[in-house]
């Protein structure tokens, strides 16, 4: 069943087209990656889900529902500015967010209070976010977007920022959310997060969609690569694109790192290898991490813009 | 509608947690009650004590000291008037020279007074009337108050007193009361004017004038005899003065003292719809340029909508406003009701306009609709800032357009001027007619300009919402530098999609 989906949507601001004719749609349950460079169109993407800014053109389904407020109550979000109320305490903070979200105010209290006691902050509930330090203000901004326990949660580059004991946090949380059966949606620019955390990827370039689909489809984009200890030059091998030679294992032994040929499987390298009677000492195939693919696909995070 | 009234909560507790709210919100009654309370503190509590030192007889001690009684008992008779007047006890004699208020008493208004037995007599007259929980009347303190002088004194040389008197005037003994001033009146008075007069400070005008007065009369009438002028006709000669007769009109018929007084409720809501708007508008500015800097808007906006956020804060500033003026006004009914002094007479006829029901309405209607007309002026300005800073541009010149020709306005109120160009213009123009029309509401204004002044202002703040609405949903997020005044124009006409 889908929980989002976007047909055909574009977003124009002026003569610059931040969201290209997008489409996609995100599965319950799944944790859905959002990856692109700065400038790509993810925080668009996001606040046109949320009903925050409108698409130029296309259409946003949201729970079976267009987009809006009266969705507020099933959805979670974490935005890539994060701020508080200084003066307020943490549990009024929650249960604030909580009641805009359409709960009761006993509820927001309760499920704020038992946020703040998870993430061990029970101790400072009654405190002013001034008062609180970073990391403690990072948690309860995390509480409000978990307060209403929503069937869809979207993080706009939730790790940002983030200490590593609360990234850590963080990532236990998605893994949570998503064993309780709800739906994540997060864009990022740091590969690492969703390497670990993603059922599904999509690729965000310039506004439009590079790519979509599993891990293991996005490193299938890339040829093969094998590391290779062997006595010979493994490039003349069939299906061998090219091979790197990476210094002396042992002696009479050399390391090579080679790329096959588009479409070729390594295990045809190998049946070839032991039918010519190549000699070989290793023999490992290397998958490409998703930044390669990344890199690939759509350039350096840092440079798409 | 359920998360307009959640955000306006917020922004409630958020103010009412404000410790400058607080603060704000005693010092208006305190100031008022330290301003109405600060005359009696000034007020002396116990009478000069003054001796004369009479060497010719005795005569004009009797005279000065006559005088003084005659003051004295005049004093009574006007604080009894006053009395009456407030708690309304005129029926216990109307033909009383105490129950005709607002008029000079005269000295032979004042000896009928003191002939018909005085405040003890008009007491107990009073005390067949009077409720059982109006307080007693309390006469004021004299003025003066006549010592004799000691034998030994009247002994002593002229030329010796100097040193005589100082140990009166001073004395070192803790217990011994001082005697504030001491004259002596030579027994050369008449053939020579001079009189003199040692006091321990500096001597009260009005203590001179008397003794100027009653001396002069008596040097007249001592210089009239020696002309030859039978003593009775030149006693009678040095006496002749006119007779005014002084009437003023009774309360409400146009004399400026009744007139301030019937126009202070509107033009009191007018000072605190200036008061009010000021502190909370600039709180809430403070709320909104918060939520931009701190990057909470985006959290907000996921939760509620553009509309909801302005409607919300908009009902939570006007509530923090009317909140504020419903305790000043608590105060101010609870002084009226409590106390039975200064600021009673002062409240009292002031709520006279509250018996007219369109006199109430307009109350209302120009004060409510005037809070919103300017508080959203707040709210867009705090949209557009990062930084308090940043508002504070903005805020200024706005500030200066609404408050300059309001200061004016109310100076003219208080003077009493009601017409003229400047006065139309401001009662015509939407964002001053609020203070205008509460301001002229005491003073009396057309009921077709009140209308008309009402309908432009409705259309006014209308238009207001809906181009300071879009400059607000556009300028929530918008990045970047502060928009200039063409930026701003084509916000306003942004159409949200």
């Amino acid at each position: 069943m889908s929980v989002l989906t976007l047909e055909r949507v574009s977003k124009r601001f002026d003569q610059t087209i931040a969201v290209d004719d997008l489409s996609f749609s995100v599965e319950q349950g799944t944790v859905f990656g959002f990856l692109g460079g700065n400038g790509a169109g993810k925080t668009t993407s996001l606040r046109m889900v949320l009903d925050i800014i409108r698409p130029t053109s296309g259409k946003i389904e949201v729970l079976g529902r267009p987009p809006g407020r009266e969705n507020a109550a099933d959805i979670g979000f974490l935005p890539e500015e994060r701020g508080l109320y200084r003066q307020m305490t943490a549990l009024d903070t929650i249960a604030y967010f909580g009641r805009l979200k359409g709960m009761t105010a006993a509820d927001a209290k309760l499920e704020g209070a038992a946020l703040l006691d998870r993430f061990g902050l029970a101790a400072s509930t009654k405190q002013t976010v001034d008062k609180l330090s970073k990391g403690m203000a990072q948690k309860v901004q995390l509480a409000t977007a978990l307060v209403n326990r929503p069937r869809l949660l979207i993080l706009d580059e939730p790790f940002s920022g983030l200490d590593p004991v609360n990234q850590g946090l963080l990532e236990d949380e998605i893994r949570r959310i998503s064993a309780g059966g709800s739906t994540v949606v997060f864009s990022t620019h740091v590969m690492q997060h969703a390497e670990r955390l993603c059922d599904w990827l999509l690729l965000l370039g310039r506004g439009r969609k590079m790519f979509e689909g599993t891990l293991d489809d996005a490193r299938a984009q890339l040829p093969a690569r094998l590391a290779l200890v062997a006595k010979n030059d493994p490039s003349r091998l069939p299906g061998v694109e090219s091979a790197e030679d990476h210094g002396e294992a042992e002696p009479g032994w050399r390391r090579w790192d080679v790329r096959l040929e588009p479409g070729v499987e390594p295990g045809h390298v190998l049946e070839q290898c032991v039918a010519e009677q190549f000699p070989l000492r290793r023999f490992e195939q290397v998958h490409a991490s998703l930044h390669d693919v990344f890199v690939h696909i759509v350039g350096t995070p840092e440079t798409e813009q | 509608m359920k998360n307009v009234l959640i955000v306006a909560a917020r922004e409630f507790r958020q103010i009412a947690s404000m410790r400058s709210f607080w603060l704000t919100l005693l010092i208006m009654p305190l100031s008022i009650a330290a301003g109405a309370v600060a005359p009696q503190l000034f007020d002396k509590d116990q009478a000069d004590r003054v001796m004369i030192i009479d060497r010719t007889g005795g005569s004009e001690a009797q005279a000065l000291g006559q005088r003084f009684k005659l003051d004295e008992a005049r004093d009574k008779l006007s604080a009894l008037s006053r009395y009456v007047q407030r708690h309304h006890l005129e029926r216990a004699d109307p033909a009383a020279l105490w129950a005709q208020h607002d008029r000079w008493y005269s000295d032979a208004d004042v000896a009928r007074f003191v002939a018909e037995g005085g405040p003890a007599a008009a007491k107990a007259k009073i005390a067949r009337v009077k409720a059982e929980d109006t307080p007693e009347f309390t006469p004021p303190e004299p003025d003066f108050e006549l010592v004799p002088v000691p034998a030994s004194l009247a002994k002593v040389p002229d030329a010796q007193l100097d040193r005589a008197l100082k140990p009166v005037l001073k004395p070192t003994d803790k217990d011994a009361k001082a005697v504030d001033y001491i004259i002596l009146i030579p027994a050369s008075f008449g053939e020579s004017p001079l009189v003199r007069l040692w006091a321990n400070k500096q001597p009260s005008q009005q203590f001179v004038g008397i003794v100027q007065d009653v001396l002069t009369r008596g040097l007249r009438t001592r210089f009239l005899a020696a002309q030859g002028v039978s003593p009775d006709a030149a006693e009678s000669a040095s006496t002749i003065a006119p007779t005014l007769a002084i009437s003023t009109p009774p309360p409400g018929g146009g004399a400026r003292e009744a007139m301030l007084v019937r126009s202070i409720l509107p033009l009191a809501a007018a000072y605190l719809l200036m008061i009010s708007l000021m502190l909370s508008g600039s709180w809430m500015l403070q709320g909104t340029v918060e939520e931009r800097s701190n990057k909470l808007l985006e959290t907000v906006l996921a939760c509620v909508s553009p509309q909801e956020l302005m409607y919300g804060k908009l009902l939570g500033t006007a509530g923090v406003g009317l909140f504020m003026i419903a305790v000043w006004v608590g105060c101010g009914i609870f002084a009226g009701y409590a106390t039975h002094g200064a600021i009673a007479d002062l409240i009292r006829p002031a709520l006279d306009p509250l018996t007219s029901p369109g006199t109430i309405l307009a109350l209302i209607y120009f004060f409510v609709v005037g809070y919103v007309t300017i508080a959203i002026m707040f709210l867009a300005i705090g949209a557009m800032s990062d930084s308090m800073r940043d508002a504070q541009g903005y805020l200024m010149p706005v500030l200066l357009l609404i408050l300059l020709p309001i200061t004016i306005l109310m100076q003219a109120v208080l003077g009493g001027n009601n017409g003229g160009v400047l006065m139309e213009v401001l009662t015509w123009v939407p964002i001053w007619t609020p203070f205008a029309v509460l301001a002229r509401l005491g003073l009396g204004i057309p009921t077709w300009e009140v209308v008309g002044t009402g309908i432009l202002l409705a259309a006014f703040t209308a238009a207001e919402m809906v181009l300071l609405g879009r400059l607000f949903r556009a300028s929530l997020l918008a990045q970047g530098q502060r928009p200039n005044v063409r930026e701003v124009i084509s916000r306003m006409r942004a159409v949200p999609s």
